[in-house]
Formats: structure tokens, sequence, C-alpha cells
């Protein structure tokens, strides 16, 4: 316990910076609910001429998949790749290397203290006007709305993991600004929360199950709905939660190689 | 005294690879092709001791390698070649454990949160640091009476003034009353108060806790006012390393002596005196300026004869500048003037 307060401490530090930028999380659930209305439209539109379910989902299953999907993603979002990308540009990264803490550590806690601000004043919010505002289905059984909330942590987790990763290259890129645009649209369309996995052809579907992507938005939805059973929905889990603690070790590795090629300019 | 040194650097190198842009479109195209790559030796070779308790200055001129150095002793960079061990740590390598008994402040960054106030700052480095509340409170109340902090420690940081900003990083560094501390251009931008605020209680931590200390500067005073002992690197070479009073003997060898005489006659039968090894220069009308070698022409005896002869009203004996010194060792005329150790 005495070695983790120190990281508890980071994380409060995310949370206290956070509060300085309380006017983008205000605009920010606006944003989440343009988002859900536009997808609302979009699929009521695609099943209009449809006869029956399409990829295994009916109208109001898509509706809750989607509008689910972006009040997760309202929580397990952060910008570690590029508040790191900035800190190594501006030299800022010095500073974190004399404290006496990982600095992945460090990241992931304020990441922590950033999803944690996000869940109170962004998610909850936002969950409150889209369950208001459009046909939401409650989800499958108490044991699954259990298994989401496990998910959802390992949602954060993913995410955190590959935005380490991805800031860490700014070690050597100096500007990573491509990259992190590219990372978006690829972890938005292979994560599932833009289209469910199940409506991607055969190929695809078999690539993406050796990627960690699915697990951010496609499993905790794929139990939000209850597509599968607790059981299987538990096998899920150990899956995400085992590709969540390898991003976080690849992530260690990474840096502890990257750390020696930093080069520091001016003061 | 065969104790183990706290700091010890040998041949401690680093270099940096940069690429070469060529200039222009046709140059930018080939650019994303082919690169050339330039090695920069930042620091080249450089080998010291540093005991405990001691204050060092360690001074060149922009680009020397001054901050690469304490980089790399703080554990930031890793070195391309060469041995550091600040006591006992080998600081890159095991970087957490060992930045524990270091203090670190770079003049020109701030390792305080921004957007909060300069106490909840305090705090959260001594949690981070595990430091007992007692010794807190201890350590607080001594800088506070110091550095004059109670004022401000409830602003944010980013509403503090530079001089300030630096008192309460300074602190912040000693939070964990580390036996080392580095500093980086400690008092860069500041104003001749703070700057004394800072060089006393860099004085007092240093003789209270006999605190290492290893800062650099552009200012000699600094230097004048906390440090003993100089190391001067230049292009990444240690150029001098030991008492700034020897370097001061062997490199302030001009002395001026400035006299001020009655009137313009007697000004002019001043500068016609038979004396070998003076250089004369008119300040003004009625005042003249001699410059000569110490070593050759001995000041009391100068004096003396210019008295016996001419009348004069006043005179002002005075050394070349500590300044003008390391400025004669940045352009590496006076290097052969002094032999190292």
């Amino acid at each position: 316990m005495n070695r983790l307060s120190p990281y508890i401490e980071c994380a409060h530090i995310g949370f206290v910076n956070i509060l300085a930028f309380r006017l983008r999380y205000f605009t920010g659930i606006f944003t989440y609910l343009i988002n859900v209305t536009v997808y609302y439209f979009i699929w009521t539109a695609v099943f209009r001429n449809a006869t029956g379910p399409i990829a295994g989902y009916d109208l109001t299953q898509i509706l809750t998949y989607v509008s689910v999907g972006w009040i997760l993603r309202s929580f397990y979002w952060n910008t570690v790749d590029q508040e790191m990308s900035y800190e190594v540009l501006e030299g800022k990264i010095a500073m974190e290397l004399i404290r006496p803490l990982s600095v992945q550590g460090m990241w992931i806690a304020r990441a922590a203290g950033e999803s944690t601000f996000r869940l109170l004043l962004l998610t909850a919010p936002t969950a409150l006007l889209v369950i208001l505002l459009f046909p939401v289905r409650a989800p499958a059984s108490a044991a699954h709305l259990a298994l989401f909330c496990a998910a959802a942590l390992g949602s954060f987790a993913i995410v955190g993991g590959i935005n380490f990763l991805i800031g860490t290259c700014a070690i050597y890129l100096t500007s990573i600004l491509a990259l992190i645009r590219a990372k978006f649209w690829l972890m938005e369309l292979l994560s599932g929360v833009l289209i469910p996995i199940s409506f991607f052809p055969g190929w695809a579907k078999s690539v993406l199950a050796w990627l960690p992507f699915e697990h951010i938005a496609y499993t905790p939805l794929q139990i939000y709905l209850g597509k599968i059973g607790t059981r299987e929905a538990a096998l899920l889990l150990v899956a995400q939660w085992a590709w969540a603690a390898a991003l976080a070790w690849l992530g260690a590795l990474w840096w502890r190689a990257s750390i020696r090629k930093i080069t520091i300019h001016g003061g | 005294m065969p104790t183990q040194p706290l700091i010890l650097v040998r041949d401690l190198s680093k270099h940096f690879r940069t690429f070469k842009r060529r200039p222009g479109i046709w140059g930018g195209i080939q650019n994303l092709f082919v690169r050339d790559y330039k090695t920069v030796q930042a620091v080249d070779r450089v080998t010291f001791d540093v005991a405990q308790g001691e204050m060092v200055g360690y001074i060149g001129p922009n680009g020397a390698g001054k901050s690469t150095t304490i980089k790399m002793l703080t554990g930031i960079l890793v070195p391309s070649s060469g041995e550091v061990r600040v006591g006992g740590f080998v600081p890159w390598r095991e970087r957490t454990n060992y930045v524990r008994t270091i203090g670190v402040v770079f003049g020109q960054r701030t390792q305080l949160w921004w957007d909060i106030a300069v106490i909840e700052s305090f705090h959260l480095l001594r949690k981070m640091y595990g430091v007992v509340q007692r010794d807190f409170d201890e350590r607080m109340a001594l800088f506070g009476e110091i550095l004059g902090l109670r004022e401000y420690l409830h602003t944010p940081v980013r509403k503090l003034s530079l001089g300030e900003r630096m008192r309460c990083d300074l602190a912040a560094a000693l939070l964990h009353n580390p036996p080392l501390l580095f500093l980086d251009e400690p008092t860069i931008g500041l104003d001749v108060v703070a700057r004394d605020h800072i060089r006393k209680f860099l004085l007092a931590v240093n003789e209270r806790f006999r605190t290492t200390v290893l800062l650099t500067t552009h200012d000699l005073d600094d230097i004048e006012a906390l440090c003993r002992r100089i190391i001067i690197i230049d292009r990444g070479r240690l150029l001098y390393d030991g008492p700034l009073e020897l370097l001061k003997q062997r490199l302030l060898r001009t002395k001026q002596v400035k006299f001020v005489m009655r009137d313009a006659a007697a000004r002019a039968r001043l500068q016609a005196l038979p004396i070998d090894g003076l250089q004369m220069q008119t300040v003004d009308e009625l005042t003249c300026r001699v410059r000569f070698d110490r070593t050759r022409v001995d000041t009391s005896d100068l004096v003396r004869q210019v008295l016996s002869r001419v009348e004069v009203r006043d005179l002002v004996i005075e050394d070349e500048s500590i300044e003008d010194v390391v400025k004669r060792i940045y352009a590496g005329e006076a290097l052969r003037e002094v032999s190292l150790q």
C-alpha cells in the first residue's frame, strides 16, 4: 500500500489538473450527444429496408450498442500519448525523470485520475442524457452488468497501454502528431465503437481476434448486450486483462529501451 | 583521508547524433531518403571527484556541456561511455532509488505543478518521497524563515514571479533532505535581491546539513559567494579543476591603478615617467589608468615612485575581474598560463 500511495497522488494530480479545463468537459457532453445522434440516424436509415437482423443485431440492439459504446468511450479515453510527446518536445520529461517513481506508472496513474474525473463529470451526465433521449436497453442481467463494469476498467487499461507505447515513440520521432492521428482512426474503427466487429468480413474478424483493439469496445459491449453467456464473458474478460498486462509489459520494455536514446535540448 | 568521494566521474562522454538538414525543396526531398548524420561530442572524457560537503562551481560558456553533464549525473541521460558513481549508485541504472538521495533544480524549468498552490505541491512531494510529517513541518519552518516563502505558499505556481518560483523550487528540491544537490543555473534571470536570498540559503543549507552542492552558472558572483572550487569545461572538455583562489592568483596577473591628478599637466608628467612595463590609458583629462603585470612590477613600489615624483589627488588599486579571466579562458589564451594540477 505504501508503495502505491505516491501513484495515488499522481492520480490526484491528474484529477486536479483537469479541473482547470472544466469547460472542455461540459462541451464534451454535447459532442458525445451529437455523435450518438448521428449514429442513431445512420442506423435507423440502414435498418429501414432491412427484413431481419443484420449480422446478428436488430435495430434496438444496434442503437443500444452505439449509445453504450459512446458512453463507454467517454470513460476510457485519454491523451497520454499527446501529453508525453509534448513533454518530450519541451524537454519537460526531465522533470519526470527526477522523481523517485516509475515514469510509466506516473502516466497511467495520471490517466486514471483523468478517467475518474471523466466518469463523474462526463460519463455520468452523458449516460443520463443518452438514456433519456434514445431507446437504450437495460443490460442483459445483473451479472452481465458487473462483468461489463470490469471490462470497462480493462478498456481503460488497454487504451492507456497503447497510448503509452505511442507516446514513447516521441523520443525517436520528436513529433508524433501523424502517428497519434493514425492511431486515433485505427482505434476508433478496430475497437468496434463505430461498427460492431461482427459486421466486418470474415478474414478481418480472424485477424482482429489476434489484436487487442476489439477488447476496447466490442468485448464490453457484447457483454452488456448479453450476446454471450456469463461464462464466455468471464473468459473474454480474462483475455482482455491479459492483453492489458501484456501491453503494460511491452510499454515497460519499450520505455527502458528508448530512454537510452533520449536527448533533452536546452536548459 | 582515503574515503570514497561522493561523486566519482571517470572519462565521462556523451555524444549526440543529429542529422544535417539540406536546405531548400530539393534538399528536403533528399532528406527523406538519405540522411547525413553528424556526431556532436557534448561531453568528452571528463573526469573529476567531489567530496561530501563540498560546494563546486561547474562553469563554461553556452553549449560547453554543463547541462549535459548534470543530466548524466542526475540519471536523466545515459552516457555514451565512461563511469559515474554517486553515493554508490550508477544514476541511470538505479534511477528511482538514486533520485531519492539527490535534489535537483533546473533554473529554466520547474518541478512544481503549474496549476495548484505551492503548498499543495509540497504536500504531494512529501508523500512521493515518504517524508514524515514532523520532519516536513520542521524543514518548512526553516525554509520559510531563510527563503521567505510564507507569503505566497497558497498561490498557484503560474502566478509566481521568477524569483519566487525559484525559491519554491529550491525548497522542493530539499524537502526530502538529500545529501546532494544539483543546481543548473539557479539564478538565471533573477534580480539582485533574489540572487542574494538564494546564495544565503545555499550557504545555510550547506553549513547546517553538510549538503554537497554542484552548481552550474553564468554568474561569477554566485561562484565567488559559494564555491571554493571550480571546474571549467568548454566544448565538452575539462579545462580547469581546482581552487578558485589558485586560478585567480595564476591568472589575475594584470593589476591596474587609477590615478586622479591635480591638473592635466600633472597627468602628462605621470604618463611620461620612465618606468618599464607600464601601460598608460587616459580616462579623462585628470584621470589616468596604469596597467601592469603584477609579477614584474611591484604595486607598492610603483605607487611610491609615482607619489614621490608627481602630485596625485586620489588613487584606486583594482584587480582584473574574475569575469575577464574566465572570458580569457574561454577564448583559449589563458590556458597556457595554467598547468592543470
